[in-house]
């Protein structure tokens, strides 16, 4: 593909987002839609940057994505040692599990949504277990899956050399497995972002779903778009980054089927290599730090918000759907304890 | 005997796990004020069936996702089409923004949509009508790009004229994505529906979670939980059953 029809390409694939931010910027300026609605991009991006200024972008998403990798890695510590263990070496009880593990996978995470909210209240382990909840099941089918397609020749192999258990797990089983988990591992992250957003709207006091809902209930447009549009950039970029481990580290598999278009293979340059081996480290690492600065960014909310919240309310305000209308200042508190015991 | 084997391991893992339930929750091994016994969620959902509580949300909340799974296919479809055959160039220049599309998170769309269409039964089809397109779109246009060459090429070598060659080979041929993504929709959009109806409703199944909630009714909410979790799973079979049906030429996957 030469250069000229390489950049035509490029150029026809950008047109139409081009065309689409084109047209949002248009349409409310010149009155084709209501300004007050659909604020023009420039308004959404003016109060994109006053977020950034103010420090809440960063506060709300790095505590959007502690809790993201928290609810991923407590599925992931789940998950994958029970598939792998059913799969592996008990095959026979994995054919009896199967019709109960996908009973389980179709309960809605939001219909236990409410139980959780008794349970725990509007903190943040409510949050984790549905994340967790939902991550769970793409992680634990792909590795059933992965484990059981690892080729049986391998496997033969390995027993025809009286390798215990673990060692073939470790060393046959995992290693097979990997890429389908990692593909699961893909769609496992986006489902927690799907419903971190939810889960935040539901009942929380931080977050990038809390930015967005209180924005829409205080009528703050601008801010509610810059902040949606935020998530849909960061859930891009997180898509992005797992299918780039995805294709890069496992050179053997087939690669994914995507959207994109096919880049011819280059030479690549010296640094694009290096980044290419260290990358699921720096992933790791990247994960390793929005633990520990999401963690504490999480405290440093919650003793903010504790002082905030302790004023008594009247029992009838804090849970009707009156919140829900456009213009109302409520919010759900986190006195749900206080609510039961306190009278 | 082949049959009653199969049915047996169907169904003992779920036995076990409701046994287990039970057991655990008769013995105190779990607090029953959260986690009630199976036989009182199970005694909750009859009674709530029998007095009729539960029908007319049952109802209007499958009317909404079946509403809004209607109305995707049949914005969706067509378009897959059209993406999928006719406008190469139209579609590259739609993929991205497409891409981005159906990424967005439709929590965040649900307000915007409530903005225009405020919180009635035409934001929740729209909000419904939206995840569903995508699945359906998308397969649909990969389906088509991906019928056999070769089918084609034989049915033109028989003189098939446009129209003919389209339900007669590209339509078959690209029904098994179409389904694929017609279960996908239907998955998501069940999903989405109670999570919409718990925000801003005041019937259907979501909303019934939300009161039983307020009302510290923890059998109702369990109730509430299975009847989902049952509807989901039926909706989802009665779609392979129809997939069964309409596609008589597949292999068992």
């Amino acid at each position: 593909m030469n250069l000229l029809t390489a950049t035509s390409n490029t150029a026809l694939r950008g047109s139409g987002l081009f065309l689409f931010l084109l047209l949002w910027e248009i349409a409310p300026r010149l009155g084709w839609a209501d300004a007050q609605f659909i604020p023009p991009l420039s308004a959404v991006i003016a109060a994109g940057y006053k977020l950034w200024a103010q420090g809440l972008l960063y506060s709300q998403l790095i505590v959007s994505l502690w809790r993201a990798a928290l609810g991923l890695l407590v599925a992931l510590l789940i998950a994958v040692p029970t598939g792998a263990i059913l799969a592996g070496w008990f095959p026979r009880v994995l054919t009896y599990l199967d019709p109960l593990f996908r009973l389980l996978s179709n309960v809605n995470p939001f219909s236990l949504a409410p139980v959780f909210m008794l349970f725990f209240g509007i903190g943040e382990a409510m949050k984790l277990m549905i994340i967790s909840l939902v991550a769970v099941w793409p992680i634990l089918f792909h590795t059933i899956t992965g484990i059981r397609t690892v080729d049986p020749l391998l496997i033969k192999t390995a027993r025809s050399m009286n390798v215990s258990n673990f060692v073939l797990m470790r060393d046959i089983l995992l290693p097979g497995a990997l890429p389908t988990i990692v593909t699961g591992i893909r769609i496992s992250v986006q489902m927690a972002v799907f419903m971190l957003v939810a889960a935040e709207m539901l009942g929380a006091k931080a977050g990038l779903g809390w930015l967005v809902h209180s924005s829409a209930m205080l009528s703050q447009l601008p801010r509610m778009y810059a902040g949606g549009a935020f998530i849909i950039l960061v859930g891009i970029f997180i898509n992005k980054v797992i299918l780039h481990i995805e294709k890069t580290s496992f050179f053997w598999k087939e690669s994914v089927e995507i959207f994109d278009a096919v880049s011819p293979i280059n030479k690549k340059g010296k640094w694009s290599m290096l980044f290419d081996e260290y990358y699921v480290s720096l992933v790791v690492l990247l994960f390793a730090f929005i633990i520990a600065f999401g963690g504490h960014e999480v405290n440093r909310l919650n003793k903010e918000r504790f002082i905030e919240t302790t004023s008594p309310r009247s029992n009838h305000e804090k849970h009707t759907m009156k919140q829900h209308l456009p213009g109302c200042t409520e919010k759900k508190d986190d006195d749900t304890l206080n609510y039961i015991i306190g009278d | 005997m082949q049959t009653l084997k199969s049915l047996f391991t169907n169904t003992i893992a779920i036995i076990v796990f409701i046994l287990a339930w039970e057991l655990a929750a008769r013995f105190g091994f779990v607090n029953t004020m959260f986690i009630p016994a199976f036989s009182t969620v199970l005694l909750a959902i009859s009674k709530l069936l029998i007095s009729g509580t539960l029908i007319p949300h049952i109802a209007i909340s499958l009317q909404r996702s079946i509403g809004g799974l209607l109305l995707a296919v049949a914005i969706g479809i067509p378009l897959g089409f059209i993406m999928g055959g006719w406008f190469r160039k139209l579609e590259t220049a739609l993929e991205p923004l497409f891409e981005i599309a159906a990424q967005a998170n439709p929590y965040i769309l649900f307000h915007v949509i409530i903005l225009f269409l405020g919180i009635g039964e035409a934001a929740k089809l729209a909000i419904i009508a939206w995840i569903c397109i995508w699945p359906i779109l998308f397969n649909t246009a990969a389906g088509i790009r991906n019928v056999d060459a070769d089918l084609l090429k034989a049915a033109r070598s028989f003189g098939l004229k446009r129209w003919p060659l389209f339900y007669k080979v590209v339509l078959p041929a690209a029904s098994p994505s179409i389904f694929t993504g017609l279960r996908l929709s239907a998955g998501y959009s069940f999903f989405l529906l109670i999570a919409a109806e718990m925000m801003g409703s005041s019937s259907g199944l979501g909303w019934f979670l939300i009161y039983s909630q307020e009302n510290y009714n923890i059998e109702w909410i369990f109730s509430g939980a299975v009847v989902i979790a049952l509807l989901s799973i039926i909706i989802d079979s009665i779609i392979k059953y129809l997939e069964k049906k309409i596609i008589v030429w597949s292999e068992p996957a």
